[in-house]
């Protein structure tokens, strides 16, 4: 079994997805969480200034994306065929743009600036997103054939964020609220919910 | 052989990763340039309403980055380890991270200024930070002297290519501080499906 290790913020950010892989396999790693201190000191020595990195067996992975798929692919979670593989990428691509928004929005120092972006993501950005992703999620709960894959765990992690701003934001999507409960009841990621620390994002 | 239809713009844009992954594969393909006026008619049939879209026998996927891996792995040209596919990837998204933001000054940035400053944010700093990493990253790979990883060609280097084609047409000595990557781009080039394809594909603005 390779040795693992995942270097990022004391956070969930740009990180969680991969320990919700690693935790839906029980697969076992070295969770380092670093402070800003620490982390410009390690930045010239990461692949591209930039964390999460894994080191597995001595090589170094960035880029969050390609670390969840690399992580997804040795829990078999990636898709089983490439049409399928390519689904599931393709639903995680088609994310990213409503991830940053969100992202933009909470970063946002200005209350009433934030406020005005809360609205505008609440009434505008987030409604017709759920709405395109409720048709591609099966009644079945799966975004992907039949089983999970991490597509499904990373849409958990995505509304895991956005449900603390907008709580009631999955009422009425009937497939997407299935998502939700088939990756809470993966014996793994029900663990590592109860265990995780508790941090701000 | 599956059909694939590859549906976008007169243009390179998002679609030309997975163009040259297809050259390199020597995959026939339709290559199928929309006008503005008919992306009405089409965007709803398109499963995220965006283009690029890869169509094979049928199967609609989008997403420019999931199209341009598809097609690496379908054709070998992946990575041949589950680690070479990671750096291939983590590789193909820290091109994209940097094409987004030539993207957000270039045609999301109205305002003249702001749009000036940016564009100097980024070829000033962001640009050469950027590029000194990849310079240490292909180096890292038995000297530079080949590829990104391993030792064939793989989607890195399609969006490399992308990505240099722009930043030199803004700047055309933009590689020179970095000797090996700039060799890449010529071995890019010249392999065999690409060329053909640069050779003979329509010269378009973007």
């Amino acid at each position: 079994m390779p040795a693992y290790k995942l270097t990022y913020l004391n956070a969930r950010g740009g990180a969680e997805l991969i320990r919700l892989l690693f935790a839906a396999d029980e697969i076992p790693y070295e969770d380092v969480r670093v402070d800003r201190d620490k982390w410009l000191e390690l930045k010239p020595k990461t692949p591209m200034g930039q964390v999460p990195i894994l080191e597995v067996d001595g090589h170094v992975i960035c880029q969050s994306m390609t670390v969840v798929r690399f992580i997804a692919r040795e829990a078999g979670l990636l898709g089983k065929t490439l049409l399928d593989q390519a689904r599931a990428d393709m639903l995680l691509e088609g994310g990213i743009d409503v991830g940053k928004l969100f992202e933009e929005m909470v970063m946002e120092k200005d209350a009433s600036k934030k406020v005005e972006k809360k609205k505008e993501f609440g009434e505008k950005t987030l409604p017709p997103f759920l709405a395109l992703y409720e048709g591609f999620a099966g009644d079945n709960g799966y975004f992907v054939g039949d089983s999970l894959t991490y597509f499904d765990i990373a849409f958990f992690n995505m509304m895991d964020f956005i449900t603390a701003e907008f709580p009631s934001a999955l009422d009425g999507y009937c497939n997407l609220t299935k998502v939700i409960r088939n990756v809470k009841s993966v014996p793994g990621i029900a663990k590592w919910l109860k265990e995780r620390p508790v941090t701000d994002h | 052989m599956p059909s694939y239809k590859l549906y976008y713009f007169h243009g390179r844009g998002r679609a030309e990763p997975a163009r040259l992954m297809l050259a390199a594969a020597g995959l026939p393909y339709e290559d199928i340039r929309l006008e503005y006026e008919q992306w009405p008619e089409y965007k709803p049939k398109m499963p995220m309403g965006q283009a690029p879209v890869l169509e094979v026998d049928g199967t609609m996927i989008c997403q420019s980055v999931a199209i341009a891996r598809f097609v690496a792995k379908e054709s070998g040209r992946a990575g041949k380890t589950n680690i070479e596919q990671a750096w291939a990837d983590m590789m193909a998204d820290g091109f994209v991270d940097m094409l987004n933001k030539m993207a957000d000054y270039v045609w999301y940035e109205e305002d003249e200024a702001r749009k000036a400053e940016k564009k100097k944010t980024f070829f000033d700093t962001t640009l050469p930070e950027f590029l000194g990493y990849f310079e240490k990253l292909l180096v890292a790979n038995n000297g530079g002297g080949g590829f990104f990883v391993g030792d064939g060609l793989t989607h890195a280097e399609a969006f490399f290519l992308c990505l240099s084609d722009d930043i030199i047409a803004e700047k055309p000595n933009v590689l020179s501080p970095y000797p090996k990557l700039a060799a890449l781009v010529e071995r890019i080039k010249t392999y065999p499906g690409i060329k053909e394809w640069l050779a003979k594909r329509p010269q378009t603005p973007f």
